[in-house]
């Protein structure tokens, strides 16, 4: 399910969009990703599309996918179907279990209940494009050490909470993070160890949520 | 005799997953992930009555939706659906959306029947619509009788009745079930979410009529199964035979909704009981009348089996009068398949619910009583040192004599696991190449358990190597054969035949290489001597390695609003055996996870009917609720190392008391015993008698 | 979900005119893309986004009364420290909705405006009484959700957050209407769903929530609610109080319930009999049964009523900081 590319869609590159808006509104339109959206929605706005497949870009983990999307395709679908991302799971496809979770912009959303053709403009961040260069980030290994894990399938939505909570509030108490975390379920009972893993990704201490012993029988 | 070292450098240690850094980048690829060259996307149109005859199933319009490739009819010719969410047709398309307006496309001509029920206690009435054409809802059921019951019952000093009823139960694994099936002249290869290739494949080559050798099922990563997920299913079926037609690959992964329809559940339970003692507290009369519904049937597409309604009674205790009668009563809902230790968590709910009562007409501790009649030594000792942990002495008060408004409450119970051990038909190999490098490949599946880092650290230990330099490809049905992934018996089973693999290979090696030992610092110059040609050695399960059974008890502590009827676990003790440790902290994660299911089953968990309608009511994660972070209390967990017993599972036997550790919290708490689970704020209020009478209207 | 077409507007003329009679407007799109991905509402043809809309995404405050826009993300009014201190209610209300990443997308506007919760309603097969069907499958089913006040046959409940606590708040809604705003009290926005089983809130067709206004009249608010989980479900009583304590005594005081009626629950003489009162269990109790008086349980929910009272109760003394 590869989509073509679109076109003389070069003419809606934001890069051209950009350059036509001159400098200083470069510089204006650079400081807040969001109101580049904004700009971008100004140049389309008010023109009726689809309902048939349409240009889409969306500017994943750093690079651009150029697809060709009808408006009812979601964000998650678009990633998981018509490109190759498929670290953003589906658990549920209704907004309720979190293992949709990337980031628009730096706001953990579901990527379920987004439309791919609104995420257009943001920066999307999935699960691939947390680590650089190979170096996983301290979210990433705090799961490894900590054994936050177990099948694995909520695993990179849980991870985009954390990493999107550490980035906002670095120091989180446990309730912050139970309620930073309240979106995303897991079926196989990762939570003490997402509790460990969190503190450790915060570099702080844990307050024991879980506490394991070994005792000989004999 | 085998036996496994006795300072074990990493065999009981704590050693990280070898499959984390897939899982956390997002490289893992599960079945649901699998984008086969050319691959459609395939999905099932269910029945949307409870009971109808299927007369026609007519495809036309469905293939002409643009991007639809291939259409097929779950079943031939006229068929009848008996659950709401029966397999009707499935299709395939380009893109999800193609196969959206494909299924609304489909034109079914069905004649629905009035004649379904969804509840048990109407299933069992005598003038209740029929499930099955002819014949009774109910089975004529078992009855076992021991001693002499009533004559016991009037020796008793105290006896209580209570009528204990758990819910059916929902899997609902966070992947989906499905499959990636894809077609070449060999054959079928099915990328399927599964905890059995082996089974997976046999049903496969029996639904589409081809031999063994033409199918090959993988699961490298699968999201979760719990028990659902053994056989090839609806699913499977029909995407290969999608595929087939499309002459593509197709990715079938069911939606959340078709999960809590027709992939199976645990079986319902109402358990009436009557349990007696003597003044001294020594059980004496114990009696059940239970039944319980496995949907349309018990083995009935339960694909693997193990869904029937029964459960073990009086469990754990020894009484020596009872009389036992079940039932199962089928209802037109999806059967039922193994959940996770089934029969076990409603057994020990039932029977420990009702150990607690029968205490409090006593006059007597819960845990004193418990340690009167438990005489299995293990659960003894795990008591002795779960109390000592839990500060039950100093917790522990008298049933509702907690102050004020939000009053705490105490409650344990214990467990048996008997099905464990390991499988004797396990089987793997190892490639040993001339760098040094290995890797071992079975035919078993990790669920999610830690099966590929047992493997990782029981080769690593015995070839004096680190884990890390251990490679580990499982779930292919390519590599030698290894069980399905359940019974808590993996564990037990790839260690004994990954000990046997490394002896032989290391006798191998050091025959071919004239190294004298060639584990640890000798193996690479033992390796090298190899030349250019790898050694592969395959291996078997081996006797003297791994037992059963395994025990367990827990212990809660919880708070309960008796304003709000809201429940909070503060903390959990729990202490188990499971033989020899092999890895502390996957070891940790399956008991957190299994109490962590128990806590759902206790407080949240429920699966609704519509009586008028037949549907599930709630098909989604809003409304069947799962724990979630903010509800996982502390949990305490101590690791009984008996590393003479071997091996042993422990997934199964951590979530079996835990909803009854809860439940005997909450009567404790409030004083009044809550017999219906899930334990909902509802029916908290409705216990502690603060529930108005209904005065609206009907519709 | 159906194929449609999607335009964005950039005025509230022009989103009028995109929607048409057949449309839908879309905002955060967590209860618009529930429902289409279910098919519950007849499938728009179009959705228009309507998030480009100027002036929509702030928040004001002011010393007769804040504003608050219809595009506000839910999270952007929990992250307010300012709201935090004036109207805590409010904050804690936004809180609860949903979960972090629910909240970062769902507006003020959809919130108030979302389709029942009924799980009949929601249920892509049970042709109910809402839509369009001849029975309220909840009166004699599985009722533990709903309302125990209703005016007409259906018993879904509004469920809203937001709404109780503008009720206790006194808030209101500027709708845009027919090219005009209007000036919508909480229980005018959703009186028609206490007349008309087929209505969900008192909205039209193409009218579109634009602000909500928050008089600085009361000093004190507070919210509540009580769930099964302990976090990300729906309340199953959500409670809000609002007043003014000068020297310890209420005065004009507001009390409302969410999750027990298709409009947000209030009795104005449980409201009257709280003006000039300190706040001390006693009272707070006859308020309490002021407000549940004449609730009428079904089969299942009878308990809302006991769990609203405690509710009630620990909301208003809650008022005392």
């Amino acid at each position: 399910m590869k989509s073509p590319e679109p076109e003389n869609f070069g003419a809606h590159s934001r890069r051209t969009f950009l350059k036509t808006l001159g400098t200083a509104a470069v510089t204006a339109a650079a400081a807040r990703a969001q109101s580049v959206a904004a700009e971008l929605e100004m140049a389309n706005a008010e023109k009726t599309v689809g309902p048939g497949a349409v240009p889409v870009t969306l500017k994943v983990n750093g690079e651009t996918l150029k697809l060709m999307l009808e408006p009812r395709v979601t964000l998650l679908d678009a990633l998981r179907n018509y490109s190759s991302l498929t670290g953003a799971k589906e658990g549920c496809d209704r907004a309720a279990c979190g293992a949709c979770t990337v980031l628009l912009d730096d706001l953990p959303i579901y990527s379920c209940q987004k439309l791919a053709i609104e995420a257009q403009g943001r920066e999307i961040t999935t699960v691939e494009g947390l680590a650089k260069n190979g170096k996983l980030t301290g979210v990433q290994q705090a799961f490894w050490d900590k054994d936050a894990l177990q099948c694995g399938y909520c695993t990179p939505g849980f991870i985009m909470s954390v990493t999107a909570l550490l980035k906002k509030n670095p120091h989180p108490t446990a309730e912050e993070v139970k309620h930073a975390c309240a979106g995303n379920l897991c079926r196989c009972g990762t939570h003490p160890h997402i509790m460990r893993a969190v503190f450790q990704a915060a570099g702080v201490a844990a307050s024991g949520l879980t506490k394991t012993e070994v005792m000989d029988y004999a | 005799m085998p036996s496994w070292p006795a300072n074990p450098k990493y065999i009981g240690q704590s050693t990280t997953r070898v499959d984390a850094a897939a899982k956390v980048t997002g490289r893992a690829h599960y079945s649901s992930d699998i984008q086969a060259d050319g691959w459609l996307y395939g999905m099932i149109l269910r029945s949307k009555w409870p009971a109808a005859k299927i007369l026609s199933v007519n495809l036309d319009k469905a293939l002409q939706v643009p991007g639809i490739k291939a259409a097929v009819t779950a079943r031939n010719g006229e068929f009848t659906v008996r659950f709401y969410g029966e397999e009707i047709a499935a299709v395939a398309g380009t893109t999800k959306q193609a196969c959206l307006d494909a299924l609304r496309a489909i034109e079914v001509k069905a004649e629905p029947s009035p004649e379904f029920v969804v509840n048990e206690n109407e299933a069992l009435k005598d003038n209740a619509p029929k499930v099955w054409e002819g014949r009774p809802n109910a089975t004529p059921g078992r009855s076992r009788e021991q001693g002499n019951v009533d004559k016991a019952f009037s020796e008793c000093a105290a006896v209580i009745e209570g009528f204990y009823t758990t819910p059916v139960q929902l899997h609902h694994p966070m992947e989906t079930h499905g499959s990636t099936a894809s077609w070449t002249d060999d054959g079928l290869t099915a990328w399927t979410s599964t905890q059995g290739i082996s089974s997976v494949r046999d049903g496969l080559t029996g639904a589409l009529k081809l031999d063994h050798s033409q199918v090959r099922v993988i699961t490298d990563f699968m999201g979760g199964g719990f028990g659902s997920k053994f056989g090839a299913g609806a699913e499977g079926v029909l995407a290969a035979r999608l595929s087939h037609e499309a002459k593509v690959p197709v990715r079938l992964m069911l939606t959340r909704f078709d999960e809590a329809l027709a992939v199976g559940n645990r079986p319902s339970s109402f358990q009436k009981i009557k349990i007696g003692a003597l003044a001294d507290g020594t059980l004496h009369a114990f009696e059940m009348n239970n039944y319980g519904t496995a949907g349309i049937g018990a083995g009935a597409d339960s694909g693997g089996g193990g869904g029937g309604a029964d459960i073990p009674a009086p469990y754990i205790y020894k009484v020596p009068n009872t009389r036992v009668k079940q039932t199962h009563v089928a209802v037109n809902a999806g059967s039922a398949r193994a959940f996770r230790a089934p029969g076990h968590p409603p057994a020990s709910y039932g029977m420990e619910s009702a150990m607690d009562d029968l205490a409090a007409k006593l006059g007597m501790d819960p845990l004193e009583f418990r340690l009167k009649n438990d005489s299995n030594e293990v659960r003894q000792r795990e008591y002795a040192i779960g109390a000592e942990k839990f500060g039950w002495k100093a917790k522990y008060r008298k049933p509702g004599s907690s102050p004020g408004v939000v009053k705490t409450g105490v409650g344990c119970a214990g467990a048996a696991w008997g099905a464990g051990g390991g499988s004797n038909s396990t089987q793997g190999e190892s490639q040993i190449n001339p760098d040094g490098s290995v890797e071992f490949r079975l035919g078993v599946q990790d669920i999610g358990t830690g099966t590929k880092t047992v493997i990782a650290v029981v080769a690593a230990e015995l070839l004096g190597l680190k884990p890390e330099q251990i490679t580990v490809k499982v779930g292919d049905t390519n590599f030698p054969p290894g069980p399905g992934s359940g019974g808590s018996t993996t564990c037990a089973s790839v260690s004994p035949t990954v000990y046997d693999i490394c002896t032989k290979a290391l006798q191998q090696l050091q025959t071919q290489s004239g190294v004298a030992d060639a584990r640890g610092d000798n193996w690479f110059a033992a390796c090298k001597k190899l030349g250019v040609t790898p050694l592969v050695v395959h291996g078997n399960w081996l006797e003297g390695l791994s037992s059963r059974p395994a025990y367990g008890v827990q212990f809660a502590e919880v708070v309960v609003d008796t304003e709000t009827g809201l429940v909070t676990v503060k903390k959990m003790v729990a202490v188990h055996d499971c033989g020899l440790l092999i890895d502390k902290l996957t070891l940790e994660s399956q008991v957190n996870g299994g109490i962590i299911m128990g806590m759902g089953y206790a407080l949240y968990e429920e699966r609704v009917m519509d009586n008028l309608s037949g549907v599930v009511l709630n098909p989604n994660f809003e409304t069947y609720k799962l724990p979630g972070l903010a509800d996982v209390p502390e949990i305490e967990v101590v690791l009984l190392n008996m590393p003479e017993r071997g091996v042993i599972g422990i997934g199964e036997p951590a979530t079996v008391p835990t909803a009854a550790a809860i439940a005997n919290a909450v009567a404790n708490a409030i004083g009044v015993r809550v017999g219906s689970l899930p334990i909902t704020p509802a029916k908290v209020l409705a216990a502690l008698g603060k529930v108005p009478p209904p005065t609206a209207s009907p519709a | 979900m159906k194929a449609f077409e999607y335009a964005t507007a950039l005025s509230t003329d022009s989103a009028r005119q995109l929607v048409t009679d057949q449309g839908m407007y879309l905002a955060g799109g967590n209860d618009l893309l529930g429902l289409l991905k279910e098919y519950l509402v007849s499938s728009p043809n179009i959705v228009v986004n309507i998030k480009s809309l100027p002036g929509l995404n702030k928040i004001e405050s002011g010393e007769k009364f804040w504003t608050i826009g219809a595009l506000v993300t839910v999270a952007q009014i929990e992250d307010n420290a300012e709201i935090k201190k004036v109207f805590p209610g409010l904050h804690d209300a936004a809180s609860e909705v949903g979960s972090q990443q629910i909240r970062n997308v769902a507006t003020v506007g959809g919130n108030l405006s979302q389709h029942s919760r009924c799980w009949y309603f929601r249920q892509r097969d049970t042709v109910c009484l809402k839509k369009n069907g001849d029975l309220c499958y909840a009166r004699d089913g599985e009722n533990r959700y709903h309302s125990l006040f209703t005016g007409n046959t259906c018993i879904s409940p509004v469920v809203s957050n937001l709404a109780t606590v503008f009720t206790a708040l006194d808030a209101a809604a500027i709708v845009l209407r027919d090219g005009k705003e209007t000036r919508v009290s909480m229980a005018e926005l959703y009186q028609k769903a206490w007349d008309n089983p087929l209505a969900h809130n008192s909205l039209n067709l193409g009218d579109l929530i634009l602000r909500v206004e928050i008089p600085t009249t009361r000093t004190s608010s507070a919210y509540l609610q009580a769930s099964d989980k302990h976090a990300f479900d729906w309340a199953l009583v959500s409670c809000a109080a609002a007043a003014d304590f000068a020297g310890g005594k209420l005065s004009q005081p507001r009390v409302a319930l969410g999750c027990i009626s298709p409009v947000p629950h209030q009795v104005q003489a449980a409201n009257d009999f709280l003006d000039g009162k300190t706040l001390d269990d006693a009272t707070v109790s006859q308020a309490a049964d002021l407000i549940l008086k004449d609730a009428q349980p079904h089969q299942h929910n009878g308990y809302k009523v006991p769990l609203a009272h405690a509710l009630i109760c620990r909301t208003l003394l809650k008022l005392k900081g």
